[in-house]
């Protein structure tokens, strides 16, 4: 905040403004024109040609009175000039005030709304396409490192778009409405977020145990019987040589599961350490089927070899990769779900 | 006091003071005024403004038809003259019958020392 004028300057010529001789100013006026034409040269650069010459004039005359109220005080041109400039400050502001132009970029008015869409854009868009690129370096069978390289640009240059472009459009609306314009939509309170659920209804424990069930039936299920069973084949779906070392090694992880969405349930609440060790298994599983998908040992190559009757390698290998995502993708969701939960549900 | 403490404080009066400059300007200029003039005068009433609000909030006025402005070439330098409108008159005594109301319903406040 600029500090006004002093004070005793103030008060010692309060009585008689108007009635500095006009002689004496034209000498001061001459030498100090320099700097004073300038800053109203650069005041003038935003306001609307219009109000221009009026709004230099009388600025002109303000400081020009200023300054001279200052030398009748003593004061020497050079730095009386100096100083009312200096008062004033940065001339665009002062041409900000004059024409009521916001000195922001996004205003308390629009704020809200620009930062929940862009929070939602960002959490849907840089994902989405990010998974995309992901599956679709994986299916052209790229190496990992370029899949890996071309994730990571593009979700920067997504992210970086959504941001410009938004902030962009809110930026001209916030020029173009009215200075008071309601907000888009006006606040009720019928727009209270839902008092989130936090992971420890009775349906929510039913609903995992039985998915489990169902998962570890499949691939029981799967290994006595075949996936499908058609007059055509009746080979598994996963690769053979997965039982029984690997598929133990999924019961096991499923059974902790399961024992995991017990206890959530009996502590009535997710917590952070039971929302690690959530994760810890999802990586162990996200691990695990990596692991197999590079190896080539996740789908039983005789299975589509059984359906098709050409490309089975390929098909094989874009099933592959689409299970390796879903699986993955899931993995991730889920772990992150649980640390979601255990925050909305706070402290222990 | 400590440089936090007086900025707080600042900060308070400031926002206080904030609307009075308005009435002020408002009642001062019943008798035609120009920028700098006021800005002296304002001062010396006890109504310290900063130059770089005072000019623009002349204008805000002078666009709202609380105000009237007229150029003054009388003088060797050419000084734009501002006046109080009826309109802006009228706002000036809703704006000091607030301000009286103010000051009342804070007298009766209780916790005064």
């Amino acid at each position: 905040m600029n500090r006004p004028i002093d004070r005793e300057h103030a008060t010692g010529t309060a009585t008689t403004p108007a009635r500095v001789p006009a002689g004496a100013s034209t000498a001061a006026a001459t030498r100090a024109a320099d700097l004073t034409a300038r800053y109203v040269d650069a005041a003038m650069r935003t306001v609307p040609e219009a109000q221009r010459a009026d709004l230099a004039a009388e600025l002109r005359a303000s400081i020009d009175d200023q300054v001279e109220a200052r030398i009748a005080d003593g004061e020497d041109p050079h730095s009386a000039e100096r100083a009312v400039l200096t008062g004033l400050g940065d001339p665009d502001r002062l041409a900000a005030g004059y024409t009521d132009r916001p000195l922001y970029l996004i205003g308390p008015r629009l704020f809200l709304d620009w930062w929940r869409l862009l929070k939602l854009l960002l959490a849907i868009v840089v994902p989405a396409v990010m998974g995309a690129v992901a599956l679709g370096g994986a299916l052209d069978e790229d190496p990992f490192g370029a899949i890996i390289g071309s994730v990571v640009v593009t979700g920067l240059g997504v992210a970086v778009h959504l941001a410009f472009w938004t902030t962009l459009v809110f930026a001209i609306v916030e020029r173009s409405a009215g200075k008071d314009a309601a907000p888009f939509a006006p606040w009720s309170v019928d727009k209270l977020p839902e008092q989130q659920d936090s992971g420890r209804s009775v349906a929510e424990l039913v609903t995992s145990l039985v998915l489990l069930a169902v998962a570890a039936g499949a691939v029981i299920w799967d290994h006595a019987r075949g996936l499908v069973v058609t007059s055509q084949t009746d080979e598994s779906f996963l690769d053979p040589s997965l039982w029984p070392t690997w598929t133990t090694g999924l019961f096991v992880l499923l059974a902790a599961e399961a024992l995991l969405a017990v206890t959530v349930y009996a502590r009535r609440r997710w917590t952070t350490p039971l929302a690690a060790v959530n994760a810890l298994l999802d990586v162990g599983l996200a691990a695990g089927v990596m692991w197999l998908y590079s190896q080539d040992r996740l789908v039983n190559p005789e299975f589509f070899a059984s359906l098709v009757d050409e490309d089975a390698a390929e098909v094989t290998s874009i099933v592959s990769t689409v299970l390796l995502f879903v699986i993955v993708g899931s993995a991730v969701w889920d772990a992150i779900d649980a640390f979601r939960k255990a925050r909305r549900a706070g402290p222990a | 006091m400590d440089v936090t403490e007086r900025e707080t404080l600042d900060g308070h009066l400031q926002e206080l003071r904030r609307g009075t400059v308005v009435l002020a300007c408002l009642r001062l200029l019943e008798r035609p005024g120009y920028g700098y003039g006021l800005l002296e005068e304002l001062a010396a009433r006890g109504f310290e403004t900063d130059a770089n609000t005072l000019y623009p909030l002349l204008r805000r006025l002078e666009k709202q038809g609380q105000l009237t402005s007229e150029w003054n070439t009388d003088e060797a330098r050419p000084r734009k003259f501002y006046r109080t409108s009826p309109q802006g008159r009228q706002l000036a005594t809703v704006l000091t019958d607030e301000l009286r109301a103010i000051a009342a319903a804070v007298d009766a406040l209780p916790g005064k020392e």
